[in-house]
């Protein structure tokens, strides 16, 4: 029973990491409307970033945030300056272009194979960092101290992102623009810029989730494929756009996975993510926060 | 020379120089390549059926491969079945599928269509990845199956040459850009295009669009299984990732979005212009570059929705007509 | 023969009432008109009646049977043909293939769907126009396309929503002169307009909806000249007797 008990508490720790990961992907889609296909390779250059800041400068894997979160930033806004913004000029009556999935499909397979080029295929992590394998011990059980922070940062990170959109200027006018792009821009707001913000954002955070990992997780160039699909199917579960729902989507995933194998096989509990990810597709595709959108 | 004859010239030309390229090309390892390409140019004419005619984008093809190459595959190592009669058999499993996933889909837009059908595809890989027996029927998980050359012949579907495979791949191209062009040209072909582009405009002509999405999606799934078995036969050799991983199911859909979805020519169109550069990306720069192919593919695709998003083939038959004209003119003037 | 029946019908959108207690009949070969301020609620009322949702309450009859919860293609098929206020023609395919997609309605054959969709075209006077590119048209030949599209469905009944917005006086007139033609064709009108000249000159009969309820019915002179009518168009400081 306590094995249970402490599966399921690192299984949410672990979840809160994937909400995190899911966290970028529901703000650009809440305020794009856009999925982003590429979200898993942003994750995985959100990690060599911060695999590499660590490595060079010996830092302490969190204080590499200070280089990650603004070199991601940059890498979403512009991603989305040069890429995505002219098919929105081109599209302008489509409420969420199918031409944009196929572009950032099209980022992804270059993202991944690009890296797998320049940094090679071999797995990496930082060997003795401060955080390498430790464990906190709470009663009888044994709680992954990495896991731990990177809960602590999930739920920080979502707070900052929430108090962004709420209460500063800046976030009000992302949300404006996220609930209509016409009002919004009759209002002054330059809706372009705001995506740019937007998309920058949720890199940013797909960084701050990759300098989670970096300190148990393995670095190599195929690492985003798993995340995307699981990030996909958080942020479906969550609820798109639904900040509360990612990080509790994540906490969902989260335990099925570290419960499950007690149970039955990895492959069943991965059968099960996928199925409960259909289950709601077809008959709650808003997910539990989300909100109701006309499929 | 009469004009309708002009017309049929290329055609007439490409199908001579299809038929008699084996006598010209002598290489097994060249002759290895344009099967393939031809298999690929197969593959996302089918897919097209649904990604182009029916305007979604289904991300998850590389099942139907799947199913139609284990099945005939099963069939034929566990009961001796003719590897022919496997492929009908397939074609209709990987049909009834098709329906399956398309009936509670094709209610969605967009994204979450295309999440679906990724979501599918990868669930019934993973299955098969990890299943050693269903029921009767071994499948070998991840070890996959392997075809023992024993017998050869028509009969079959094993060939020692190249020569035999290339030709049957070549008359299941003919024949799928056939049925292609004859559903462009149908009741049903009408139909998926209205449906695609305005649905309730559809709706009230009296076009069941659900229903043309799922007919269509039978007949792509059907036709995508024969390619299955093609490449069971042809490799000899048949494993999850080999024929139902997501690359496979990305590089069909970006075929066909490159070359052109929706046309007749812009599939097999992104197939010649795409698969040469994965070949030989593969064979020059497999070693130091590796996946150098992909990026390219990546540049190429996001290029194409930038800046030609109906495909290669808008400005290419553009180009071609414009010959056209300036020939026929010629051949007047001298008249 | 009673070719259109609508028997209390109510169409709530959650705490919305978008129409209440809406009744009317239709007789074949009439042309009737529904009028009413904007938000009226008339555009929900066609979308009911043309299958695109079911009322909340009420029945609706076409030729006798009840359709309530018929779906559009369906009812296409019984020969209830409409068009949309906003038109939505498949824009980048030719005029000829927009009203074949119309004409497979009745056939299975491409060469038959051809033909009928021709003869739409020439009945409308558009025939000269059918290699354009639809989405390329005047606001005035998409109109007509979109009935001509409709038509080809060979309906019975047929629903017109706004066909006239958006044109000058000349076409609003042949507009006019078209409709009367469908007709004498022998097909039932069913028409929403604001242009007053328009839908005064053809209609039978008129009914107008204010606030989702149906508050005068009957020919075009009596309703001119009806004070609750005056009062909703023009505000009440106009409802003098």
């Amino acid at each position: 029973m306590l094995f249970i008990l402490e599966d399921a508490i690192n299984g949410i720790l672990m979840g809160s990491i994937y909400g995190l990961a899911a966290l970028g992907l529901t703000v650009i889609f809440g305020v794009l409307k856009v999925i982003n296909f590429a979200h898993g390779s942003l994750l995985m250059v959100g990690m060599y970033v911060a695999y590499w800041a660590v490595v060079l400068t010996g830092v302490h894997p969190y204080i590499s945030l200070v280089i990650v979160v603004p070199v991601m930033f940059c890498f979403g806004y512009f991603l989305q300056d040069i890429l995505i913004k002219p098919i929105f000029k081109a599209e302008k009556q489509v409420r969420e272009p199918i031409t944009v999935i196929i572009v950032t499909t099209g980022v992804w397979y270059i993202l991944d194979n690009l890296s797998l080029m320049v940094f090679g295929p071999q797995y990496r992590n930082i060997q003795d960092n401060p955080l390498q394998g430790k464990m906190l011990e709470i009663g009888q059980m044994l709680i992954s101290v990495p896991k731990l922070w990177g809960f602590c940062t999930a739920v920080l990170t979502a707070l900052v992102i929430y108090g962004f959109l709420q209460k500063t200027r800046m976030g009000r006018a992302v949300r404006a623009t996220s609930l209509d792009r016409e009002a919004a821009s009759l209002q002054g707001i330059n809706q372009y810029k705001m995506y740019n913000i937007a998309f920058g954002i949720g890199t940013a955070v797909a960084g701050i989730a990759g300098a989670t990992l970096v300190p148990f997780y393995n670095v190599f160039p195929t690492v985003g494929v798993l995340f995307d699909i699981k990030c996909f199917i958080i942020v479906v579960l969550g609820g798109l756009g639904s900040i509360a729902g990612a990080l509790l989507g994540g906490m969902i995933v989260g335990i099925i996975e570290s419960v499950g194998p007690q149970f039955m096989t990895a492959t069943w509990t991965e059968a099960i993510v996928y199925g409960l990810f259909l289950v709601f597709l077809f008959l709650k595709p808003s997910g539990l926060f989300g909100v109701r959108y006309d499929w | 020379m009469k004009p309708s004859l002009a017309r049929k010239l290329p055609l007439i030309l490409v199908a001579v120089i299809a038929l008699g390229l084996p006598l010209v090309v002598r290489s097994a390892t060249y002759l290895h390549i344009v099967i393939l390409l031809y298999l690929y140019a197969y593959l996302t004419t089918s897919w097209n059926l649904v990604g182009g005619f029916a305007g979604v984008l289904p991300l998850g093809h590389a099942t139907f491969v799947g199913i139609g190459a284990y099945t005939s595959t099963i069939l034929s190592l566990q009961y001796g079945i003719s590897p022919w009669i496997g492929m009908l058999v397939g074609a209709v499993l990987a049909s009834i599928v098709g329906v399956i996933i398309g009936l509670p889909t094709f209610k969605m837009r967009g994204a979450y269509f295309a999440l679906a059908t990724i979501a599918f595809a990868e669930g019934i890989r993973v299955m098969v990845e990890n299943i050693d027996f269903l029921g009767p029927f071994q499948l070998n998980g991840p070890r996959g199956l392997q075809i023992p050359p024993l017998k050869t012949g028509i009969a079959h579907f094993m060939f020692a040459e190249k020569e035999p495979y290339y030709y049957i791949i070549l008359a299941m191209l003919a024949g799928v850009l056939t049925i292609t062009w004859a559903i462009s040209r149908s009741k049903l072909g009408y139909y998926l295009m209205a449906g695609g582009e305005e649905p309730e405009a559809a709706q009230a002509l009296g076009v069941n669009v659900a229903r043309a999405k799922l007919t269509a999606m039978a007949l792509s799934s059907f036709l995508t299984a024969f390619a299955g078995t093609f490449w069971a036969q042809f490799t000899l050799y048949i494993h999850p990732k080999s024929v139902m991983s997501l690359d496979i199911s990305f590089e069909i859909a970006f075929i066909a979005l490159i070359g052109g979805r929706g046309s007749i020519s812009g599939p097999v169109l992104g197939a010649l212009l795409l698969r040469p550069v994965s070949d030989f990306s593969r064979i020059y720069f497999g070693s130091t570059l590796p996946g150098l192919h992909l990026i390219i593919f990546g540049v190429v695709l996001i290029l194409v929705m930038l800046y030609q998003p109906r495909g290669l083939q808008e400005p290419l038959t553009g180009l071609y007509k414009s010959l056209m004209k300036r020939l026929s003119g010629a051949r007047e003037a001298t008249a | 023969m009673k070719i259109l029946e609508l028997h209390k019908v109510q169409k709530h959108f959650g705490g919305i009432k978008a129409v209440e207690d809406f009744s009317l009949s239709v007789e074949e070969g009439e042309i009737v008109g529904l009028i009413g301020p904007n938000g009226a609620g008339k555009s929900t009322l066609f979308n009911c009646v043309a299958g695109v949702f079911p009322p909340t309450s009420g029945e609706i009859l076409f030729q006798g049977e009840n359709i309530s919860r018929q779906k559009p293609w369906d009812l296409c098929r019984r020969g209830l043909a409409r068009t949309f206020q906003i038109v939505k023609p498949f824009a980048s395919r030719s005029v000829l293939y927009n009203v074949m997609v119309g004409a497979f309605a009745t056939t299975d054959q491409r060469a038959e769907a051809e033909q009928r969709a021709l003869e739409v075209l020439r009945r409308l006077h558009m025939e000269d126009k059918k290699d354009l590119r639809s989405g390329s048209l005047t606001i005035a030949d998409r109109k007509r396309l979109e009935i001509a599209k409709a038509l080809a469905t060979r309906p019975k009944l047929l629903l017109l929503d706004e066909v006239m917005a958006g044109l000058r006086p000349t076409e609003v007139d042949e507009m006019v002169a078209i409709i009367k033609r469908l007709r004498e064709g022998g097909i039932t009108i069913f028409v929403i307009e604001h242009i007053m000249r328009a839908i005064m000159a053809l209609s039978d009969r008129i009914a107008v909806l204010h606030f989702g309820t149906k508050i005068a019915e009957g020919p075009p002179q009596q309703i001119a000249h009806d004070e609750r009518v005056i009062k909703a168009y023009l505000g009440e400081e106009y409802g003098a007797a």
